[in-house]
Formats: C-alpha cells, structure tokens, sequence
C-alpha cells in the first residue's frame, strides 16, 4: 500500500515536472528580454543625422530613433498617438487640435513643451526639411495657450497632413537647444538631443554610429536593447560577409545584392521578415521627358510600356523583392481605399507586344530597312550595378519593338546634372517614395504647378495635364474620406493612360536579419521607426 | 657630412614647393570638370528637394560664389595649410584627414613591412637556389599574386579565414562596442589587422620578389663576388655582407614609390575590408564631390610624395657610397 501512494505520489512529481520543464521555456522565450547591443548595417554613412534637416535614408534611419515625431502610425497607415496623446480635428478641417504627452523629457533632461511642436514645426521642417513645404505648407500658426496644447490653424483644410507627422518627416526638435542660433552649425546637428528611445553616444567617422538606451523613455520599460549600432562597410560582399558570420544582426535593404540576399536567407540563423516599407510607398519607375520627341506622343510611350515585362524584371533582376506595379498609386494605399485598378489601362496584357508595334506605327514611327524605328538613350540610376542590369534587359525588350537604346551609365551627381539641372535625357529609371498619403510624395512627380527646372526629385517629366492637375488641387482639400479615394481612382486611371512615367515595380525594401532579432518590424514604417519593440534572443 | 645632408634635403624640400602648388593649381581646375556639385549630391541622397534647399546648401557651402573667388580664397588658406572646411561633414578638412591618418599609416606600414620582408626573403631564397624546384614555386606564387585583383583576394581570404575557420573578424578596425583602451585596444586592432595587411601586401610582395631576384642574380655574376669566392669566404657569408646590400637598391627605389602612393592606394583594400582609411575618404569625397576634402587630400599626398623621393634618394647615397650627394640635384 505504503508503495502504492509513494508511486503515486512520485508519479504526480514527475507530471509536475514534465510540465514546467515544457511550459518554462516557452514563456520564457516569449518573453522580451532587457539588454543587448544590436548592430545594423547601412549605406552610404550619412552626412547629418539630424533628420529634420534632410530626408536622405541612412539620416531617416538614424534620426527616428533619437526623436519622436508627434503621431506614428499603424499597418493601415492611420495615425496612432505618439508625443500627441490625442487630437482633434475641426468640422471645417482648418484647425487640428493637439494634445501632448505630459512628463517627457529631452535627453539632457529639459521638459518637451508646446512650444518645442511649434518651433520644430514652422521653424526648422517647414523651412529646411525637403518635403517640409509639401507636407507643412498649409500650416498659417500653431498656437500654444499651454505647456501641452498645441493648437494647427490651416489656410485651408489639408487632410494628408495628418499622415506625415511621424518622426520620419516631422520629428520634433528641442527649441532650447536651437533657437537663436545658426542651425546647420549647431553642434547639436550631428550629437542631437531628442525625446527618443535612443540617445546619440558618438559617431567615429568612416566606423559607426552608436546610440544608448534612454533610460527616462515615456513609454514604460522601453527601449528594451541597451545599445544601437549603425555600422558602414563600404562593400556589399563584404557586408554580406559580416552578417553570414553574425558580427551584424541587420542588413537594410539595398545593402546587399538582391541575389546574396536570396542565398543568406536560406542559412539557418539568418531570415527576410516581411514589411516595415509600407508607409514609404517606394515605386521602381522610369521617367519619361514628355517634352522632347518621340516621347511626346502618348502613343510612344505607352508602347514603351507595353515593351516591358514587370514581371521578368522583378523576378530576374530583383529576385523577387516586390511586386509589379501598376500606377502612381500603390497597392500600399489599399487599407486607406486609394487604390484601385479598376478601369485602369494594364500594360501586362498577353497580346502587349502587338499593342506596342501596332502604337508605334500609329505614331508614323514605321520600322526602317534594320528594323529600328528610332533612337533613344536609357539613364540608368546611379544605385548599384543592379540597375544597370535592369538597363540592359530594357535594351532588349525595347529592341523586340523596334526601338534602339543606348545605355548611359554615371555615378550620382553626373546623373542629377543630366538628367534635372539639364534636363537633357529621354528616359532615366529611379525610385520615388510616395509616403503615407499621394499628396505627400505622388503627387509631386504629376502636378504642373511642381514643374521645377534644376531641383531634382520633382517634376521631371514635365507632365501636364489641366484635369489632372484639378483632381490633385480637389484632393488636398478633400476632408470626406470616400469623395478623397473616387478623386485617387480618377487621377490612377488619367495617369496610367498618359503614361508619362513607367512604372516598374512597388519595390520591398526588406532587411536580412539575424533570428535572434526579435520584433524587428512592427509598423509599416519598418527599421525607420523607433524600435523600441525590439529585443535581442541571447 | 651630415650637414651636407641636411642642406641637400633644405634644397630638395624647396624644388618642391612650386611642384606641390602646381599640382593644387592643376587640381583646382581639373576636378571641377566632374559634373554635378555637392548640392546636387546631397539633394540626390535626400531623394526629395526644393530650390529652397539647393540654394540654401550651395551658399552654405560657397558654391554660389564665382570660380575666381573660389579660387584665390582656397590659394590663401592653401599657403598658411588652412585645408579648408568639409560642409557635407560639417568639420574642418583638417580633423577628417588626422582621423583618418593613423589608420591608413598603420595599414600602410604594416603591409609594407611584411612585403619588404617577404619579398626580400622570398627572392633571395628564390636566387640563392635558382633553377631549383623550390625557386619555380616561389616564382609562381609571385606571378599569382601579382597578376590576382585585390579585391578577390581580400573576399576569398575572408570567406575563408572569417566565416569558414572564424579566426579574424570580416572587417572593420576594432569591434564595436567593445571600448577597450590601452593594450586591449591594440591587441584588438593588430587582430582586425592582420587579413587586410596580408591582403595588401600580396601585390608589392610579388614586385619585390621579382625584383630581388633579379637584381640578386645579375650581382652574384659580378667580378667581386667572384674575388670573394676566391678568398674563401663562405657563399652565406657572401650573399649575407655584399651581395644583398647590392641587390636591394632597386627594391628600395620601388619601396619609396609604394610609400608615395601610401594616401590613396589602398581604396581597394580600405573599401573590402571597411577599413577607415585616406584612400577610401578621398574616394567618397570624388562621388560626393566635396572638393575641399578631396583637394585637402591631393595636397598632403603631393607633399608626402616630394618628402619620399627626397628621402628615398638620400637612403641611396647612406647605402652605397659611391653613389654621392649633388646638392640641388639628384644624382642616383
């Protein structure tokens, strides 16, 4: 009997036991773990880190994490509090209504103020920053009638305001440390004090760039890693090489060679997680010079993109990354209703190469003794050798229809003075972000009014359409959401016809990661968010 | 004989002062025929742009100023070593370049040591026993390294001794986060240096063998080896006290071209190995077009060059006496 109960008793140990020892470890390895240093990997080192004074990538990527921006926003891309607790908007759209986060402090320990919102806002973004304009343009005065109220007045209402307050385009800065002072000498560009997860450590030129935790972060228990390292490695095998061995945990998109990238992904302790782009909206793309002949007839340069196959480019030159593309508006705009193919001309069709011909000769550009109907140069972005491929299957392709291209090859600033400055370019491919909403980074390449000779990134193609340019007029304006989404669908359908860009491919721009970084991606906004989700497996 | 020394380096250095200024001069103007500015640059890596901001940046950097006034500003600070301001940096020319300086001296100093070494040893072993197995060997592995781009050679030695066998890390000059100082720090860059070093010397290694080689062999023909023989000296002895003394001036002359080039020359090594060096700084100022950066780096180089051939042609003379020293001009 005595024997028995023992047994029993050890039995039930044992099935106590069993349990835990399955049950610990998995709570265990869920749970978020404090410390680490995680070490990403990015190009081109940048030349200020202060992002409200430049949108470059690298600068985006570093600046998020040092300040924060007043709204962030979540996988539909709608706006979620950040240093603004709450808002609200007026009937007539013409003033927003700030509420800010109470008991936050900048790095060196000064308390973030209204006033600090209104300084960032009108004094620095919207006089420095490159979409500062674009994106603050409509802004008249920001009241202040307390420490945490900030009051918006608007000239008119301007709805995609609202989707570019993240810290990546309007990332708020200490008044007391700039005002008054010669802000691109400032010391504090390039050792700045923000509200963020992360505070600037130092920089070794050529090296890194190292942050530390802000142990006094407003979100409780965050950040979770105790350091942040960005570090530059001029060559892409080499960075390759790096996270293979697990010196680097991350490498950003772009860092490695599409076709590397492939290949580390499929090594046990490396992996590709989806996401983290979608509130950039990249789009491959090449522009058209609507202006110079032939590609001033529409005919032409539809043909040119019935020519192209998207999807062979994507899957032999990018390996996939991406998905084609349609229009200016991308898919990424679907969960706000922007986006739509209905009615909207589709240059993949099965018969395209006959479409293309038959467009062309419409356009009296016949096919001569060799075959060739006219003569093109094709600039090729200056990106990586990548593109240059992409150039070379355009070459092919164009060729199938009678058009003979000319590959021109040259480094970046070659390529800004030829193709902006002098305009002197039939086609030239490149990539454009179009941000959370059209207006913010669409609507720039198709608008007349943004026709500006010299400065880059604009409207290059000089496109100019009056109906479109009112769709685009009603759009900024627009306050009801679903008169705002027929307004995009118009302005898809006009453009895809006019065809005066071709777009290629809404690019992924994933990150190779180690599989003990966790949480990684969270938001559409990916490594350029605050990651202070993001923890480190031992 | 050391104060004719000295007067012939005071002469050397002063020949030297019109050739430095007229390679600034020269490349002043010619840089300048890249098109494209670093406003353009910066506006390009900033993917988005207002005639606001170019215009803002070009008066920033004094872009916007006429090329003539450019011109003799950047001669007068040239003259007092004012190397100018970096905007894109946002620091002086001067701090950059001091940055960056040790690390491309060490790299360069190392690898020249383990090359000058190597190579010496490798051709006279190469010499001593010529037409034997061993020498075909040590010949062909010069001519392989000789002819290998350095960039492969840096990748194949990193995927094999970083990410295969994990000996050395893949690159950079010390392991980040570590903040390590004194010894620790050293030990941890001799140990980040070791693959680009190796790297870097394969090419001049190759030159210097062959070159050691073929200077020993035509010196171990000459009349006085010969009367040494006859004296009973033995051939160790011979080759240790006359014969490589001999030898080694043609070495040496390529020695001092390998230091002249020291500034630039190691882009390739500096870029695979991210090793924070001139060659790979000056690199990225021509893309960035950060013309005072990379005319700060000309001028240093140019000065370093002039410094070099005066030395270099003064080691001759303290080698082989009967080479003399003409003051004003060379005479090696």
């Amino acid at each position: 009997m005595r024997v028995v109960r023992g047994f029993r008793r050890l039995a039930r140990l044992l099935g106590y036991a069993a349990i835990v020892a399955i049950v610990a470890p998995l709570s265990i390895a869920n749970a978020q773990q404090r410390g680490g240093t995680l070490i990403i990997t990015t190009t081109p080192e940048p030349a200020v880190i202060t992002n409200a004074f430049s949108s470059a990538p690298v600068t985006n990527e570093v600046g998020t994490k040092i300040f924060d921006g007043l709204l962030e926003y979540d996988a539909d891309l709608k706006p979620i509090p950040s240093l603004a607790e709450s808002w609200t908007v007026s009937p007539d759209g013409k003033t927003v209504t700030f509420r800010l986060r109470k008991g936050v402090s900048w790095h060196d320990g000064k308390p973030f103020t209204s006033a600090d919102v209104q300084f960032s806002l009108l004094k620095v973004v919207r006089e420095y920053h490159p979409r500062g304009p674009g994106n603050l343009g409509a802004i008249v005065a920001i009241d202040t009638p307390d420490a945490h109220t900030a009051v918006v007045r608007l000239a008119h209402p301007y709805p995609p305001m609202m989707k570019g307050l993240s810290s990546l385009e309007v990332p708020i800065l200490p008044k007391h440390v700039y005002d008054g002072t010669d802000f691109r000498n400032n010391p504090a560009m390039n050792a700045p004090i923000g509200t963020g997860p992360f505070k600037f450590s130092k920089w070794e030129k050529g090296s890194f760039i190292q942050l530390e935790r802000n142990d006094k972060y407003w979100r409780e228990g965050r950040p979770y890693l105790d350091r942040l390292i960005f570090r530059f490695i001029a060559d892409a095998s080499t960075r390759a090489a790096a996270i293979e061995k697990g010196e680097v945990h991350v490498a950003t998109f772009g860092t490695i060679n599409p076709v590397e990238m492939r290949r580390l992904e499929k090594l046990p302790h490396l992996e590709i997680a989806a996401g983290g782009y979608e509130a950039l909206a990249p789009v491959m793309l090449i522009e058209l010079n609507t202006i110079r002949a032939p590609l001033n007839d529409k005919r032409v340069r539809q043909a040119i993109a019935y020519a192209i196959d998207r999807k062979f480019i994507l899957e032999n030159i990018w390996y996939g990354f991406g998905k084609p593309a349609v229009g200016p508006i991308s898919s990424v705009y679907s969960g706000a209703g922007l986006y739509t193919t209905e009615g909207v001309r589709r240059y993949d069709v099965k018969d395209r190469l006959d479409i293309a011909n038959r467009l062309l000769d419409e356009a009296g550009y016949k096919r001569g003794a060799d075959g060739i109907r006219f003569k093109m140069v094709h600039d090729v972005g200056p990106f990586g050798e990548d593109w240059r491929r992409m150039g070379e299957y355009i070459k092919q392709a164009l060729a199938r229809v009678g058009i003979d291209v000319a590959i021109r090859s040259n480094d970046s600033p070659t390529y800004m003075r030829q193709v902006f400055t002098d305009h002197d370019f039939f086609m030239a491919s490149g990539w454009f972000i179009g941000m959370a909403d059209p207006t913010l980074g669409v609507q720039r390449q198709y608008w007349s009014k943004n026709i500006k000779p010299g400065t880059p990134f604009n409207n290059t193609t000089r496109y100019s359409n009056p109906d479109v340019d009112r769709l685009w007029e009603a759009a900024q304006t627009e306050l009801d959401p679903e008169r705002r989404a027929r307004i995009f669908h118009d302005i898809q359908r006009q453009i895809v016809d006019d065809s005066p860009v071709i777009w290629l491919i809404e690019m992924a721009l994933v990150a190779v990661q180690n599989t003990k970084v966790q949480n990684l991606i969270t938001t559409p906004l990916g490594i350029r968010g605050g990651l202070y989700e993001t923890w480190l497996k031992p | 004989m050391w104060k004719a020394r000295a007067r012939y380096i005071f002469g050397r250095l002063l020949h030297g002062v019109p050739i430095v200024l007229a390679i600034v001069v020269a490349n002043f103007f010619l840089i300048r025929l890249a098109p494209g500015d670093a406003a353009q640059v910066l506006a390009g890596e900033a993917g988005a742009a207002t005639e606001q901001y170019m215009q803002q940046i070009r008066s920033q950097f004094g872009l916007d100023r006429p090329l003539a006034v450019q011109f003799f500003s950047y001669m007068k600070n040239i003259l007092v070593f004012d190397l100018g301001y970096s905007f894109r940096h946002g620091r002086t020319v001067a701090s950059l370049i001091l940055d960056r300086l040790g690390a491309t001296a060490l790299l360069m100093f190392v690898s020249m040591a383990l090359s000058l070494g190597m190579g010496i040893l490798l051709g006279t072993i190469a010499a001593r026993r010529n037409r034997s197995s061993a020498a075909a060997l040590i010949m062909l592995v010069a001519i392989v390294s000789y002819a290998t781009p350095l960039f492969w050679v840096g990748l194949m030695l990193i995927i094999l001794f970083s990410i295969n066998l994990g000996w050395f890390p893949t690159s950079g000059m010390s392991t980040v986060g570590l903040d390590a100082t004194g010894l620790a720090y050293a030990l941890d860059v001799a140990y980040h240096l070791v693959l680009p070093a190796i790297t870097l010397s394969f090419f001049y290694m190759a030159l210097y063998t062959r070159l050691m080689r073929a200077s020993m062999l035509e010196t171990l023909r000459l009349d006085f080896v010969r009367t040494a023989r006859a004296k009973g000296i033995s051939e160790r002895k011979i080759v240790r006290r006359h014969v490589i003394r001999n030898a080694i001036l043609p070495v040496f002359t390529m020695a001092g071209v390998q230091v002249s080039g020291m500034l630039g020359g190691s882009v390739i090594v500096e870029s695979v190995f991210g090793w924070p060096g001139l060659g790979l700084l000056a690199f990225e100022a021509l893309f960035a077009r950060d013309l005072n950066l990379l005319l700060g780096i000309f001028f240093l180089s140019s000065i370093l060059v002039v410094i070099t051939n005066a030395l270099v042609d003064l080691a001759y003379t303290m080698i082989d006496p009967r080479i003399e020293l003409a003051r004003g001009r060379s005479n090696a």
